[in-house]
C-alpha cells in the first residue's frame, strides 16, 4: 500500500524529482495505519527521532525542511507538536527558496497572530518584501496576509504600500500587497494613511484583472468605514462594471464558464451598496444600464454547474444593488417576478438565495405587496426539507408580516412550531410573541395566541416571553378579564406548562378578583388550581406561587383558612427562600389589623415604559455583524419591528382604525397598529444610523484625509487660466507639460453647461484619469455630471467631460475639480471651475428713467454694495471691457457724467429672476473706482462685488 | 441539499467532490454561490497542476495544495481567477525548487566523492 501510495504520488505533474522520500514513507506509513494507537505510535516514533535529530544540530538545509514538513503534517492531521517551531521560523532566512517556503509555511500554520515567535520573523520579512526577487515577495506578504499582527502591522505596513503602487511592482505582487493592506487594515485601521486613499482608488482601473478585483476588495472595506473619503471609488466601480458587461473589456482567462470575471463583478456592485445612491443621472445611467444586462442575460437558465451558480451570484448581487437603490422602479418590478420564481425552483440554492433577497426586499422596499403574492409559497417553505431554507422562510415570514396577513401567518408558524427544529424554536418563539404583540387588535387574539403559544413551545419560551405577556396584560384593563379567564383553565388542565404556571399565579394574584363570580373561577377553584401544581414547579415558580396566595388573602377573606394552612406547610419547606417566603406572609396574615397586608398587596402599578426587551433580544440573537450594508431583521429604521420604545399600552379597541393603520404603516414601514405612539424611532442596531455620541467619535478634528479636491488644495498654477475663463465663454483652463485643460462653455438662464477637454501631452499614455468635483454650495447650485472622461488618454489624445450646473439661488463659491491621472506615479491638480454667479446674468437695456426709478426701488443697503477701491485700469476701454465680462448691459447716455459707467443685467437662477443695477465710478488722476451694486436680493450684491473689486483692481488677464 | 448552513455568527458554504469535503466559513453577508464558485476554481486549479487530481496528490503533497490556495485566496479574498496566472507563478516557484534540487544532489555526490 505504501509503495502504491507513493507511485500515486510520483505520477502527479509539477518537480516529481523534488520529493522528500523520507517525508513520502512517512505519510504513507501513517496511512497504513489501521488503529488509531498505531498512528500514535508511529507519530510519537517520529517525533522522538525529529527532536533528536534537532538537538544534534547541523542538519543540511534540505533535512531541516523535511523534518519541519514531517511535523506540519502531524500538526494538520490534529496531533499536538510543541517543538520545531523555531526551526520552522530558522528556515525563512534560508537562501534556498524551496526551504524558504516550507519555512514561511510552517510560521503561517503553526503560529497564530498573537504568538510570541512572531516578532522573530519580521526582520526577515522586512528583508524578503524588500527583495528584489518577487517570488520571496509573496512569500513575505503570504505570511503578513494569514498571521499579520497588529505589531507586525505598525513595522512594516509602509513596505506593503510600496510593493502596491511601485511603478516597477509586477501584478502578481501588486494584488497580493493590496489584500495584505486589507488584513492589516482590518487588524489596525489606524495604519492606513489618509493620503494614500486617492493613489489606491485610482489602482481600481488597472488593465490587470486580478489587480482590479485585489484593490477593489481592499478599497470596498475601507469605504465601508468612511464613505466619504472613498467617494471616488464609487464613479470607478460604476465604470468598470460598465467596461465588463457591456464593453467586455477582459481578456479570455477572466471568463469563468461564460461568465466574465464574475468575482469582480459581485465586489463592485457590492462596493455600490456600501455608498448612498448617487444623484448624478449620468452614473445613475451607467450603473442602470448594467443592471438591466445583468438581468437580461439571466433570462437564460444554463445547464452548467459553474456558469449558473457564477451568473446567479452576479445576479443576486445585482439584486440587492437594485434594492438598495430603491428608486429603480423598472428594475424592481423585473426583480420581484425573478424572485417570485426563484423561491419556487428546484435547484435548494436559489430558493435559498430568493428568500433571501425576499427578505432583503421586505426590509428595505415601500410596500410588501410584491412578496404578499407569493406567501402561500413562503409559507410551504417552513416545510422545505432543507433546514437552511426553513430558517430563511421564517426569516421572511417574520419580515413581511403587517396588520393584513398577521393573523396568517402567526397561525402558520404556530402550527409550524410543533415539528420545528428544536434549534430555531426559541427565535421563533420570540418572533411570534413580537408579531402577535404588534399586531394585536382585539383582545380575544392576543390572549389566545400567547396563552397557546407558551403551551406549544414550552421550554423553548425564554423569560423575556412570558414577562412581557404580564406586562401588556397589567398595562391594559381590557384584557384582564379574558386573560385571568384564560390562564385559569390552563392551570385547571392535567397537564400545563410550568411557564403558564407562572403566568397564572401572578395574574389570577392580580386579577383573579375580576373573574371570581363567573362559574368555576370561585375563588377556591383559582386557590385549588394553582396548589395542584405546586409539587411539580421549580422553587422559582413555587414562590410565584406563594406570592400569589398571598394576594388572594388580601382578596378572598372566604378562603383565608386554607391558605394559612398552605403557609404553615411550606414554613417547613427545606428550600430556604421558600420557606422566608411563607413565614412572612403568614406572619403578614395573621397580623392584628390587614392595613400593611392591604398596602403590601395593593393592585401593582403600571410597568413603566420601556425597550421591548423581546426586540433587544432578537437583536441579540441575531448579533451585529461587521457589515455597513447590513440590514438587519429587526433592524429597519424603527420598522418592521414595533416601535423600539414600544409602548406598554396598547389599543386594542380601535381596531377598526389600527387595521387601516397598518395599511398605511405597513407600506410606508412604520409602526403597524400601535395607535399610541407615532414616532418612528431610527434606532437601528447595524450602525446605519449612528448615535450623536457615535457621530461625535467619528468626527476627527486633527486628522481624517483631506478633501483633495477642495478649494484648499488647489494647485499652484490654477490662478490665470481660471481668471481668464472668468470673462469669457471658453479658454485654456490649465496647462502644463504633461497636460492642458480646455474650456467651453454656454449658458442659458439658469442652467450652464461645461465641456472640459483633457489633453494629454507626454509621450506615454496616461492611465486612470479621474476627475472629482468639490461643489461648496449644493444648495444653491446643482451639480450634473453629464459624461465622464475617459480613464485611459494616450500621448496626444483627448478625452472630454460635460458638466451641467444649475443655478439655484445666489451662490457665492465657484465649485473646484480635481485632475489625477497616473503617469509613472500619481499626478494631480485641483483646479477652480469659472462658474461664478455673473455667468448666469444677462445684460440689459433700460432707458434712463427706468434705471432710476429702479435705482430708487431698491433703495440702499442692504440690497446695495459699494466700494471705493484703487483700480489697476482705469481707462474707459478696460473698463467697458472688464463690464461686459462679467456680463453687464452697459447703458450709455444714462449716467449725467458721460465717464461714469452704469449698467443693468438680470440674474437667472432656477429660484427666480433678480434684477441688478451697477454705477461704476472711474477716478482717472487717483486710479480709484467707485463700484456701486443695487439688487432685487440682499444675497446678490456682495458676491459681485468680491468678484469685480478682484478683476478690477488686476490687469486683464492674458 | 443547500450547499449553505447557517452556523452561529458565519455562513458555512460546502461542496462536495466524490469522498471529499470543501468547506468555507464566512461573513454572513458574503455572497455565497460566488464562494462556492471559489472552492470549485481551487479544485480545477489542483487538477490542472496535479493533472486530474485525487485526494492522494493532496495528501501527498500537502504544502502544494496549501501553496495553489495562497494564489487563489488572500486575507480571505479572492484573488486571481485566471488559471493561467496561478499556473505560471507555481510554475516559476518549482522552476526555482528543481534548480535548487539539483544543485542538492551535486552537492551530495560532490560529498561522497563520486563528482
Amino acid at each position: 500500500m505504501a509503495t502504491a501510495a507513493a507511485a500515486m504520488f510520483n505520477r502527479g505533474g509539477g518537480s516529481k524529482d523534488n520529493t522528500m522520500r523520507g517525508l513520502v514513507s512517512f505519510i504513507a506509513d501513517l496511512r497504513n495505519a489501521r488503529a488509531r494507537e498505531l498512528e500514535e505510535k508511529r507519530i510519537n516514533k517520529e517525533l522522538a527521532n525529529i527532536r533528536q535529530k534537532f538537538k544534534q544540530g547541523g542538519l543540511s538545509g534540505y533535512d531541516k525542511k523535511k523534518y519541519v514538513c514531517k511535523l506540519l503534517y502531524i500538526y494538520i492531521l490534529g496531533w499536538n507538536v510543541d517543538f520545531g517551531h523555531l526551526e520552522a521560523v530558522n528556515l525563512i532566512s534560508a537562501t534556498k527558496y524551496s526551504e524558504k517556503q516550507i519555512g514561511y509555511l510552517a510560521v503561517t500554520l503553526f503560529l497564530h497572530e498573537e504568538h510570541e515567535l512572531l516578532h522573530l520573523v519580521v526582520n526577515s520579512i522586512r528583508k524578503d518584501l524588500a527583495d528584489h526577487n518577487e517570488l520571496n515577495n509573496c512569500l513575505a506578504l503570504h505570511a503578513i496576509a494569514n498571521v499579520g499582527s497588529k505589531e507586525m502591522g505598525e513595522a512594516i505596513c509602509g513596505d506593503v504600500h510600496r510593493l502596491l503602487i511601485s511603478p516597477t511592482s509586477k501584478p502578481f505582487v501588486k494584488k497580493k500587497a493590496a489584500l495584505t493592506l486589507l488584513r492589516l487594515y482590518r487588524k489596525v485601521p489606524t495604519i492606513i494613511q489618509p493620503e494614500w486613499n486617492e493613489r489606491m482608488i485610482a489602482i481600481m482601473d488597472d488593465p490587470d484583472m486580478g489587480v482590479a478585483l485585489s484593490v477593489t476588495s481592499l478599497v470596498m472595506t475601507l469605504a465601508q468605514d468612511d464613505p466619504d473619503q472613498y467617494k471616488g471609488a464609487y464613479v470607478k466601480a460604476a465604470q468598470r462594471l460598465r467596461k465588463v458587461i457591456i464593453d467586455h473589456e477582459y481578456s479570455g482567462d477572466y471568463v469563468y464558464y461564460k461568465v466574465p470575471c464574475p468575482w469582480l463583478q459581485v465586489k463592485l456592485l457590492r462596493l455600490l451598496q456600501y455608498f448612498a445612491p448617487s444623484e448624478d443621472t449620468h452614473i445613475r445611467q451607467l450603473i442602470r444600464d448594467s443592471l438591466q444586462v445583468i438581468l437580461d442575460n439571466a433570462m437564460e437558465m444554463p445547464k452548467n454547474v459553474q456558469q449558473n451558480n457564477a451568473q446567479n451570484a452576479v445576479l443576486f448581487e445585482a439584486i440587492n444593488l437594485i434594492i438598495h437603490l430603491d428608486t429603480e422602479r423598472d428594475l424592481m418590478v423585473q426583480i420581484s417576478s425573478k424572485l417570485g420564481k426563484f423561491i419556487g425552483s428546484r435547484e435548494t440554492n436559489v430558493r435559498y438565495l430568493g428568500l433571501e433577497a425576499m427578505t432583503h426586499l421586505a426590509v428595505r422596499a415601500e410596500t410588501l405587496d410584491p412578496i404578499k403574492k407569493h406567501q402561500d409559497i413562503i409559507i410551504g417553505s417552513l416545510r422545505d426539507r432543507d433546514i437552511t431554507v426553513r430558517r430563511q422562510g421564517l426569516d421572511l415570514l417574520y419580515s413581511m408580516c403587517d396588520s393584513t396577513n398577521s393573523q396568517k401567518i402567526v397561525h402558520e408558524l404556530l402550527k409550524y412550531l410543533q415539528t420545528a427544529d428544536y434549534a430555531i424554536r426559541e427565535e421563533m418563539v420570540l418572533k411570534i410573541a413580537i408579531l402577535t404583540e404588534k399586531y394585536a387588535t382585539d383582545v380575544k387574539w392576543y390572549v389566545d395566541i400567547s396563552m397557546r403559544l407558551i403551551a406549544m413551545a414550552g421550554d423553548h419560551v425564554s423569560d423575556e416571553v412570558w414577562q412581557r405577556i404580564i406586562q401588556i396584560v397589567t398595562n391594559n384593563d381590557e384584557l384582564q378579564v379574558y386573560a385571568a379567564q384564560n390562564i385559569l383553565q390552563y392551570c385547571k388542565a392535567d397537564h400545563c406548562h410550568e411557564t403558564l404556571v407562572k403566568i397564572g399565579s401572578y395574574i389570577l394574584g392580580e386579577f383573579g378578583h375580576l373573574i371570581a363570580d363567573n362559574s368555576g373561577c370561585s375563588p377556591i377553584e383559582q386557590f385549588m388550581a394553582l396548589q395542584a401544581k405546586f409539587n411539580s414547579c421549580s422553587p422559582n415558580t413555587r414562590a410565584m406561587i406563594l406570592s400569589a396566595f398571598v394576594k388572594f388573602i388580601n382578596l378572598f377573606p372566604e378562603i383565608k383558612p386554607q391558605l394559612l394552612e398552605a403557609f404553615r406547610t411550606y414554613s417547613h419547606s427545606l428550600d430556604s427562600e421558600l420557606q422566608q417566603r411563607a413565614c412572612e406572609y403568614l406572619t403578614l396574615a395573621t397580623m392584628q389589623t390587614d392595613d400593611l397586608l392591604r398596602t403590601i398587596c395593593d393592585e401593582m402599578p403600571p410597568f413603566p415604559e420601556r425597550a421591548s426587551a423581546l426586540l433587544s433580544r432578537l437583536d441579540k440573537k441575531q448579533g451585529s455583524v461587521g457589515d455597513k450594508r447590513t440590514w438587519s431583521v429587526t433592524g429597519k429604521e424603527g420598522l418592521p419591528s414595533l416601535d423600539r420604545s414600544a409602548t406598554l399600552k396598547r389599543n386594542f379597541s380601535a381596531g377598526q382604525t389600527a387595521i387601516m393603520n397598518g395599511v398605511t404603516n405597513g407600506s410606508s414601514g412604520a409602526n403597524g397598529t400601535n395607535g399610541t405612539k407615532g414616532t418612528n424611532s431610527t434606532n437601528s442596531t447595524n450602525g446605519m444610523v449612528k448615535s450623536p455620541i457615535e457621530e461625535l467619535a467619528g468626527l476627527d478634528l486633527l486628522g481624517g484625509a483631506p478633501n483633495l479636491a477642495s478649494a484648499s488644495h488647489l494647485s499652484p498654477d490654477w490662478e490665470p487660466g481660471y481668471n481668464r475663463c472668468l470673462l469669457a465663454p471658453e479658454g485654456v483652463l490649465y496647462e502644463d507639460f504633461q497636460i492642458s485643460v480646455g474650456l467651453r462653455s454656454e449658458y442659458r438662464q439658469d442652467v450652464g453647461c461645461i465641456i472640459l477637454y483633457f489633453k494629454n501631452k507626454a509621450t506615454v499614455p496616461i492611465q486612470s484619469f479621474t476627475t472629482t468635483l468639490d461643489n461648496t454650495s449644493p444648495e444653491h447650485l446643482k451639480v450634473d455630471i453629464k459624461s465622464l472622461p475617459e480613464t485611459s488618454v494616450h500621448s496626444g489624445a483627448q478625452t472630454q467631460q460635460m458638466i451641467m450646473f444649475e443655478a439655484k439661488g445666489p451662490f457665492a463659491e465657484p465649485p473646484t475639480i480635481r485632475v489625477s491621472y497616473m503617469a509613472g506615479s500619481l499626478q494631480a491638480l485641483t483646479l477652480k471651475l469659472p462658474v461664478a454667479l455673473h455667468k448666469y446674468m444677462e445684460g440689459a437695456v433700460l432707458n434712463s428713467d427706468d434705471f432710476f426709478k429702479r435705482w430708487k426701488q431698491i433703495g440702499g443697503p442692504p440690497r446695495e454694495a459699494q466700494k471705493i477701491f484703487q483700480g489697476f485700469d482705469v481707462s474707459s476701454s478696460n473698463t467697458r471691457r472688464l463690464l461686459n465680462g462679467f456680463k453687464w448691459g452697459v447703458l450709455d447716455g444714462v449716467d449725467p457724467n458721460a465717464k461714469n459707467f452704469v449698467g443693468a443685467t438680470v440674474l437667472h437662477t432656477t429660484g427666480g429672476k433678480f434684477g441688478c443695477l451697477l454705477r461704476l465710478e472711474p477716478n482717472t488722476e487717483n486710479k480709484m473706482y467707485r463700484l456701486t451694486i443695487r439688487a432685487t436680493d440682499e444675497a446678490v450684491p456682495p458676491v459681485l462685488m468680491k468678484f469685480m473689486q478682484e478683476r478690477l483692481t488686476q490687469p486683464w488677464p492674458s | 441539499m443547500c450547499n449553505f448552513l447557517e452556523y452561529k455568527d458565519t455562513k458555512v458554504v460546502y461542496r462536495r467532490y466524490a469522498s471529499l469535503f470543501f468547506i468555507a466559513a464566512t461573513d454572513p453577508t458574503d455572497n455565497e454561490l460566488i464562494t462556492l464558485e471559489i472552492v470549485h476554481r481551487y479544485v480545477e486549479q489542483m487538477d490542472k497542476y496535479y493533472g486530474n487530481v485525487c485526494e492522494l496528490d493532496i495528501i501527498f503533497n500537502f504544502q502544494k495544495a496549501y501553496f495553489i490556495l495562497d494564489e487563489l485566496l488572500l486575507a480571505g479574498e479572492m484573488q486571481e481567477s485566471s488559471k493561467k496566472n496561478v499556473l505560471r507563478v507555481i510554475g516559476a516557484q518549482d522552476g526555482l525548487e528543481e534548480m535548487e534540487g539539483t544543485e542538492d544532489v551535486e552537492d551530495r555526490l560532490r560529498k561522497t566523492g563520486i563528482i
